[in-house]
Parts: structure tokens; sequence; C-alpha cells
């Protein structure tokens, strides 16, 4: 009789490996999958990402479709079909059908898919709630037809299991299609495919995506722009990023023959005189083989790495999406709404937090058809990936709520939290290490850096924003001086001077008093040649002025341009341009022009105007020169600007009458005869 | 021969407005020139205008009404609105001036739709035209007639023992007994009540009663009061208008008839009163020839409501504002309105002239009519 089982044999006979299975199933929520709708949006989500990055990858322009089709209740068909450059027939089971396999996880650059859960996970899922296998299509250019496999995911070994194999024709040079039956949930509006799509769009504005919905429905997002992005490019890791074991990883695969030649060349950031300290300090000899640097010496090696002053990851690695392109994103996906003003993006210096550099995109649009009173619209991006949950527990929605949206035009309670109004901001954060709050990579996680850039980033659009709100309230103001002088006035010197019979006396004086303000007003015009953006500076008070003018452009626009007359001075790095205007009789006026090459994308929030010489209660269109600019201003200039103060401390004593019009329409008098 | 027509064409070319002043429009070529001179001085034009609101309102002793005071208003150039009423006024001259040419009149309300064609000075509500209308009558010191304007006809009527003379469209003049020339409706009063448009021939009546809702109209005329009374019965319409005013006023004046008002017992009627017996806010400018200072006020009072015991409504939030308006309004500056008013505000309690039919269809011109009037020493 055998002797019975000890403890440790009885628990030995329960350890196994735990299968993907299982793994999956515990760990649904952080993969995407924990409910219907969803399993629905990460399957489309991770099939779309991957279409994206294969075509840029192959620098091919991305042309995506997305079909949902229902099934039965519960259950919907997926199909995403890219035009990125193919798979090779035997990377296919392995891409499809393998967790964690990929190419990506160990590279730095940004991209959108790392971990190479994604896609395999879609399939694992589909596997597992349908019994069917997910059906890849695949065509690369130097074959002339297209391999289609039906491929599960043995949920025992991670592994790949071809269930069926075709060779078919194709009408496209490459591409590939996969195909998914699940279980799952198909919605519209918030977290639906819809808003995911848009929002890669907005951030995408190269890409063409065309979504099929279950009802037909067919939803295209024309691409905005026919320039791909510039590729990102691969770095090498830089020492403040390590940990221990991806240290010992790449000390493990190191072709140098010495740990000297390890740190120059297969890290980045690290000059030879920072070497030579930091080994000193680790206590490790340069010539020792990188593959000997074990155990404690490993240890001591990544904590002098820490401890010795670095060159700064470079950002070469990063892809923002640049100010122009999130222009052109949010015009081209949200113009529908026509809102009033796109405030110019803000793309923020990249930054480092650890061994990662990183960057913040900010863009924010306002009016139109947006909700006035409902909470600000947020678009959280990051590496170019739309983030539709969490909202509530991300980074970036707290930045946003951290600053006084007041101080800048919206709604706010309290002066913190997501303020309201009719705008929407979007907030894109690019990284080579994005910190997620969790696996699932729904919202970004508070980090000192990113939230100083975060917040500087937000605050710079919001002061657009001021502008923009500020302006608009004088216009009005001044739209209705504009039709007292350009539309009344000169009628009623018409009909009074008939009725005494006299001629029409000059009406300048009178119109320079009603409008007392130098109006500085840009018109754009696309003509044939070149895009002309003349300005009119006219001098609409009683007295002469004499002002200097000035205009702060992107300096990349300000390159391009060419001005008439020429400027008194130009400053190219900070984008400022500067006249000191003839001498303005009342109601004179001087015209300037700026051209550019056709095709420019130029738009009359590009320039912000500064006048000096005159108060800011006498400008329109313009605002004061700023105090912190430090330019030297000619004599002439600085005396007007003395004699303008003086006049508006005249002007503020003066009284007013009762206002007829105004005190009638107050009586009470509506029921009398 | 076929008849001669000469005499229907005659007609036809005859000025519908042949009284009006010939120099009725003097006084716009005035206001024209000081703009005029504004504008050549370099000034941005503007006019002063007595402001017609109630804390403008002041009591002329001489004639016994209240009318504008000395406070002003500027109308500038200088604001949007401003800028567009002066541009209107002299659209609105040279209308004026081509209805004289043309030997034309225009009601009020054709006037706002005239103005559809005068692009920015076109106005937006015939509120506003009314206003800048009367806004002409105090600069000009003239009235809307002599501007060739004039109100639709809304007909207050007048019913008893009252002879004129009524020179009609055609230019004929018929004598009409207010009682029995003619029917149900009593006499319409056309928008021009003046001597060149109606003479009184002679009355037996006593006094006249002004009835704010044509119901009690009716019920008095039914009843037989104007007979019974010797009363002359005038239907207010509401708010009366401006000819119905000036009827009250000739009457008052030419025939020393007492003037009562009987209205509903509301803070409404209140101004009903006031704007017959004080002078109107909008119309002070007319008020020494519009009001009946002599006019008193019958009921329905805040005490009839509680003495009679009558049906009433609760004051709505808008019936206590207007009362609360009342309070600081000076024509109701007096020792009795104050108390009415203070009394209808702590009652909380409204009432309509017909809620008196609670004691039956006769009970107001056998009971309550008789004994107010014997109270106010009337009838």
């Amino acid at each position: 009789m055998p002797p019975p089982p000890t403890i440790a044999q009885q628990l030995a006979a329960k350890q196994r490996e735990i299968s993907v299975a299982e793994f999956f199933e515990r760990n649904r929520q952080i993969l995407g999958f924990d409910n219907l709708q969803r399993a629905l949006l990460t399957t489309v989500k991770e099939a779309v990402d991957n279409g994206l990055d294969a075509a840029e990858e192959a620098a091919i322009l991305p042309e995506i479709t997305v079909e949902v089709a229902k099934e039965r209740e519960d259950r919907y068909r997926v199909a995403v079909t890219d035009n990125g450059p193919g798979i090779l027939r035997r990377e296919i089971p392995n891409v499809f059908g393998k967790l964690l396999y990929g190419s990506r996880f160990h590279s730095h650059r940004q991209a959108r898919g790392q971990q190479g859960i994604g896609i395999s996970a879609a399939v694992l899922y589909a596997n597992l709630t349908t019994a069917r296998p997910a059906r890849i299509t695949s065509k690369v250019e130097e074959e002339d037809t297209a391999h289609v496999l039906e491929v599960f995911l043995d949920t025992q070994k991670n592994q790949p299991r071809v269930d069926s194999e075709d060779v078919v024709l194709w009408d496209r040079a490459h591409g590939t299609r996969i195909e998914l039956e699940l279980k799952a949930r198909y919605v519209r509006g918030r977290q639906s495919p819809y808003e995911y799509l848009r929002g890669t769009a907005i951030v995408n504005p190269h890409a063409r995506i065309v979504l099929v919905e279950p009802d037909g429905t067919r939803v295209t997002f024309e691409r905005a722009t026919t320039d791909l992005p510039p590729a990102a490019k691969e770095t090498l890791p830089h020492p403040y990023g390590l940990e221990l074991g991806e240290l010992g990883f790449l000390l493990k695969a190191s072709r140098r023959p010495t740990l000297g030649e390890f740190l120059a060349k297969d890290l980045q950031g690290v000059s030879a005189r920072a070497a030579k300290d930091l080994l000193e300090r680790a206590g490790l000899p340069a010539g020792s083989k990188p593959v000997s640097v074990q155990g404690a010496a490993q240890e001591r090696l990544l904590a002098a790495m820490h401890d010795t002053p670095l060159v700064n990851p470079s950002a070469d690695c990063l892809s923002p999406i640049g100010a122009t392109l999130i222009k052109r994103g949010l015009r081209n996906v949200l113009g529908d709404l026509k809102p009033e003003f796109f405030a110019p993006p803000v793309t923020r210096p990249p930054r480092v937090r650890g061994g990662f550099p990183f960057m913040v995109e900010v863009g924010l649009v306002y009016g139109g058809g947006l909700p006035p009173d409902q909470p600000v619209q947020i678009l959280r991006f990051a590496n170019r990936v739309p983030l539709l949950f969490q909202q509530g527990a991300c980074a970036v929605t707290n930045a946003i709520g951290n600053v006084d949206w007041r101080r800048y035009g919206l709604d706010q309670k309290g002066g913190s939290g997501v303020p309201s109004g009719p705008a929407l901001v979007l907030v894109h954060v690019a990284s080579t290490k994005v910190p997620f709050t969790s696996e699932a990579k729904e919202a970004i996680a508070e980090d000192p850096e990113i939230d100083k850039e975060l917040t500087l980033a937000l605050q710079a659009a919001a002061r657009h924003l001021r502008t923009h709100l500020s302006r608009k309230s004088r216009r009005d103001f001044a739209s209705d001086k504009f039709e007292i002088i350009l539309r009344i006035l000169p009628k009623l010197a018409e009909r009074t001077s008939r009725m005494v019979a006299k001629p029409v006396p000059d009406l300048t004086p009178v119109i320079t008093k009603i409008m007392d303000v130098v109006n500085v007003e840009t018109r754009i015009a696309a003509e044939a040649k070149f895009v002309r953006v003349p300005v009119e500076i006219t001098n609409y008070t009683p007295r002469p002025r004499v002002l200097e003018l000035f205009a702060e452009v992107p300096p990349e626009l300000l390159a391009r341009a060419t001005f008439e007359p020429a400027p008194d001075g130009t400053d190219a790095t900070l984008g400022r341009v500067w006249w000191t205007l003839p001498k303005l009789l009342p109601n004179g006026r001087t015209t300037l022009a700026a051209s550019f090459p056709p095709g420019t994308e130029v738009d009359a929030n590009d320039f912000d105007w500064y006048v000096a010489g005159i108060d800011e209660a006498h400008i329109l269109g313009a605002d004061p020169l700023p105090g912190d600019w430090d330019v030297r201003l000619p004599r002439t200039i600085v005396e007007a600007a003395e004699i303008a103060a003086q006049e508006g401390a005249a002007a503020a004593g003066s009284d007013e009458e009762v206002d007829y019009d105004a005190a009638e329409a107050s009586a009470d008098v509506r029921d009398e005869d | 021969m076929p008849p001669k027509r000469a005499r229907t064409s005659a007609t036809r070319t005859e000025d519908p407005a042949p009284k009006v002043r010939a120099d009725a429009l003097r006084p716009t070529v005035d206001m024209a020139r000081q703009i005029y001179d504004q504008l050549d001085r370099g000034e941005i034009p503007r006019m002063r205008l007595p402001l017609r609101t109630k804390q403008n309102l002041a009591f002329l002793a001489r004639d016994g009404v209240w009318r504008l005071g000395k406070a002003m208003g500027t109308r500038s150039a200088r604001k949007l609105d401003g800028a567009l009423m002066l541009l209107r006024t002299f659209y609105v001259v040279d209308f004026i001036n081509e209805m004289a040419r043309d030997k034309k009149t225009s009601t009020l309300r054709e006037l706002y739709y005239i103005s559809e064609g005068w692009e920015d000075a076109k106005f937006h509500s015939e509120d506003e035209s009314n206003l800048l209308i009367e806004d002409l009558e105090v600069m000009c010191e003239r009235l809307r007639e002599d501007f060739r304007l004039h109100p639709e006809e809304n007909g207050a009527s007048v019913i008893g023992d009252l002879t004129i003379k009524e020179r009609n469209r055609k230019g004929l003049v018929k004598k009409i007994n207010c009682r029995d020339d003619v029917g149900d409706g009593g006499y319409a009063l056309p928008f021009n009540v003046e001597k060149e448009k109606i003479e009184f021939v002679g009355t037996n009546a006593k006094f006249v009663i002004a009835i704010e809702c044509g119901g009690m109209v009716d019920r008095l005329a039914e009843n037989g009061f104007d007979e019974k009374h010797d009363a002359l019965l005038v239907h207010l319409k509401g708010q009366p208008a401006r000819s119905t005013r000036r009827f009250l006023r000739r009457m008052s004046d030419e025939l020393k008839l007492p003037v009562v008002v009987f209205t509903d017992g509301d803070p409404w009627s209140f101004r009903i009163f006031a704007s017959v017996a004080y002078g109107a806010i909008k119309t002070a400018h007319l008020s020494s020839y519009l009001a009946t200072p002599a006019a008193e006020f019958l009921g329905v009072t805040a005490s009839d409501i509680e003495n009679y015991d009558l049906p009433s409504d609760k004051l709505s939030e808008q019936d206590v504002r207007a009362l609360e308006a009342e309070r600081t309004d000076p024509r109701f500056a007096t020792a009795e309105w104050r108390a009415e008013i203070e009394l209808m505000l702590k009652n909380g309690k409204k009432a309509e002239q017909q809620s008196l039919a609670k004691y039956g269809l006769n009970y107001v011109t056998d009971r309550y009519l008789p004994d107010k009037l014997t109270a106010m020493g009337i009838g």
C-alpha cells in the first residue's frame, strides 16, 4: 500500500500552468472585455490601431473600413480592413493567435499598441464567446494572391491553431482584413465605435475611415491631408527610464565587447565623460564584458545611472500631431457644427519624465452648434489613440478641472471641475511611455511633470479663448457704432440738409466722435497666385494718431510671408513683425498686406495685432502692446502714448445725460393709449 | 345726356383733413435745422425731449391735471437706438409732407407698414412708431391729427339723451340724438371729436357715467338706467382712446355735466380712471386737452368689495406689482387713493363690475348705483 501523499505532494498536484483562458477571464476588465458594449468597442479599437500603425510604418496613407453587422441578439460580426503592407503567411497565426506576440514591445518609440495583447485578445474573446475562429485575409504586394486563414487561439498553450486555409484573389495591392464573430452590443453616442472613430479621425487627419453600422448607415471620415505624419524614429533606451529587469536583458543581449561601449552605443544620452563618471560611481571597470555584469553589480550600475547627470532623452521618437493638423482635423470633423472659433492649437515643447520623453498638445473649439449649457466636451488622446473610458480618473480631466476657466470666459462652479459652455477641448499626450492608470490604457495617471505641461498648455489655449471672447464683445459694440456711422448718419445728414436746403456737411468730426477708436481690420483673400492678408488701420478718433503696429504670427507662417510695405523690424524666432505707421489724420486710413505662397493655410486668428501709441479703450481689433515685449519704441510713439493716457484720464470724468430712448423703454406706460 | 358726376369727384379730391393747421410742419424744419447745425459744427446729433415717465409727471394747478414735468432726456446718435430714432423722425416728416402734398391721411398702423420701405429706418413694432409720433407731438407742440395721422376707428360708444351734429365723411351735417336716432350699439365716436366734426346741440341728462365694460353698458341700457336717472352712458372699452377722453372732457366743459367713472375693482381700473381724470403718462403732453379733472371715481372700490360682499378673485402677482407701482405714482398721491390701494393690497382681492349680478340683474341699477351716486351728491 503506497504511503498517503504528503501535503507538499498534494499541493504540487494542484499546481499547474494557468491557461491563457483563465488569465483572460481574470483580466477581462483590464483587457477591455468586461461588458458587451465595451467588448465590441475594444475589438474595433485594436483592429483599427493595428491597421493605422501598419499603414504608417509602410508610409502608406491609411484607409480603414470598419463593418459591423448584427447576426442575432447580442451577437455581431466585425470586419476591419486596412490598406497596410499585409502580413506574411507565416506570421499571420502568431500575430492573431498568440498573446504577447509583437514587434514593438522592446522598441523605444511612440506607437499606438505596444504590448501585443490587443488584437489576439479580441480573437480569444471571439473564440470564447462564439466558438468561431477569426478569419484573416492578408495580401502582401509581392504576391499575386491573398491568404485566408481561420485561426483559433489555443487557450491551453497560448498557441495559434489554424483551422482552415485558402488562397484567394483579392482586388487590392496589399492589406489585411480581420473578421470576428463575437458576443457584443452595438450602441451609438458615448463610448461607441462612432465616437472612437471620430476621435481617431480628428487626430489622424491623414487617414480615411469608413464605418458601416449594423443598420447599413455608412459614415465616412474623409482625410483632411495627404501628408503622412513624420515617422517616429526608433531610439535607444535612456538610462533614466531603465529598470533592473530591462537593464539585465540589455546587458545579456548586448554584442558590445566592453561595458564602456555598451553605455555609449546601446543606450542614449551617455557621453564619454558621463560614462566614466558613472562607472567610477558604480565601481565597475570600463573594460568588463556587459554580460558579466550581474547581481549586485547590476544594481550598482543602475543606481549610478540614475545618479549621474546625463543628456536628456531625445524627443525624435515622438510623433506629435502638430498645430496645423490639429486644427485641420478638428475643422474636418466638427465643421458641421460651425464653431465660431478654433483656438490656435498649443503644442508644448517635449519634456522628460524618468527616461521617457513626452509632449502635450491642446486644441480648443468654441461656439457654433456646440451645446451652450453642458459640460465642455473633452477629447482625450494618448499617442493618437482616443481615450473613451474613465474620464473622471484621468490626469487630463483633473488638469482641466484645476484651471480656473471663469477667468477665461467659461462657466465653472466654484472655479474648479470641468467647466461648462459651448466648447470642446482636445488634449493629446504623446510619449514613448504614457503612464496609464491600468493596463486597460483608458486614463492617464497623475504625474507631476505631465500635469505641469497639461496646465501650461490648457492655460495657453484658454488665453486664446479669452482674447476671442473679449474681441467678440467689443466687436458687437463696435458693430452698432459702424452701423451708425456707415448707414444711419449719412442718411440723417442727407435728409436734414435737404430740408434746410444746404449742402451735406463733412461728417468726419462727428464720425470720429461717435467711434473714437482706431480700428485694425484683417481680411483674408485667397487669390489665384497667392494668399493675401490685407490689414486696414483706420483712425476713427478726433485726433491725428502716430502709431506703431505689431503683428505676432506663428514663426513658420512668418517665414513664408512677404509684407507690403516692408516692416520696420522683424523677429523671426518669436514670430514678430512691426511697422511705424504714417501719421493718421481723423478718419484717415492706411493699409498694409501680408502675402503667402498659394496653398498656405492662414486665417485671421493666426495674426495677433498689437498697437503702441494709444490707450486700450481706443483700439479695436488689436490689443495694447504687452509690457513684457521689451521693444524700444520710437520717441514719437512714446509721446503719443503719454498724450493718449492723459486723454483717457480726462475723458473718464465727463458726465452723460439721461438716455431718452432707454428711459422710455423702461417706463410703465404700456397699458395706456 | 348722362348725369354729371363732377360733384362726386370733387368730393374725392377734397382734403380729408381740412382743418390741419397750416403751419403744422414748420417746427419740423426747425428740428432739421437743429440737427444740421450740430452736424455742421461737428457735434454728435442729438435732441432733448421731456421724459415721459411716471417720475416726470407734474401737477398743473391751473388746469387741475398732471402733465409733463421739466426732466429732460437726450436722444443722441451716439447710440444705435437714438441714431435710429433721429433718422426715423425725418423719414416720418418726409412722409407727412408727402401726405400734405397729396391731400391724404393715414392711420398709425398704415404708417408702421409704410416704414417697411425705409430700410435701416424701418420700425420694428407699432409701439415704436406710435412712440415716435407722440415724440413729434411733444417736440412740435402739435397733435398727431395735425400730422395727418389718426388711429383706427375704435368706436367707443355713447347712449343717452344727447343731441349732436356730426359732419360726416361726405361733408354732410347730420343731427343725431344718441338715444333715439341710434341702434342698440349707441352712437359710435369717430376718432376726431373736435368742434369742426361734432357740435353739441343739447341734452336733458344730469350726469355722464363712463363705464369700463360693454356688458355693464348693456345692462344699464336694458334696465333703462339712462332714462330713469337722466344719465349719458359712455363705454370706455378698457383703456379709453384719446377721442373718448377728449369727448368726456368736452361734455364736462361745454355741457357742464358731472362725470363719474364706473370700472372693475382692480389696479388696472384705477389707471383707467387716472388717465380719464388726471392725464396719462404717455400722453401727459396733452393732459390739458384730454383729461377731465372734474371726473370722479364711482367704483368698484376696494371697500365696495367688502361692503357689498362681492364675489372676488385673488390679486395676481402682476396685480400686486401694479398696485406697488401706483403707490409711487404722483397721480395717486392723495389720502383717498392711498387708502384704496392699501386696502386692496391688504385684502388681496379684486372684483369685476359684473360681480354685482350676484344680487340679481337689477341690483346694479336699483341699489348699487343710486346708493353710490347719492353718496357722491349726484343723481
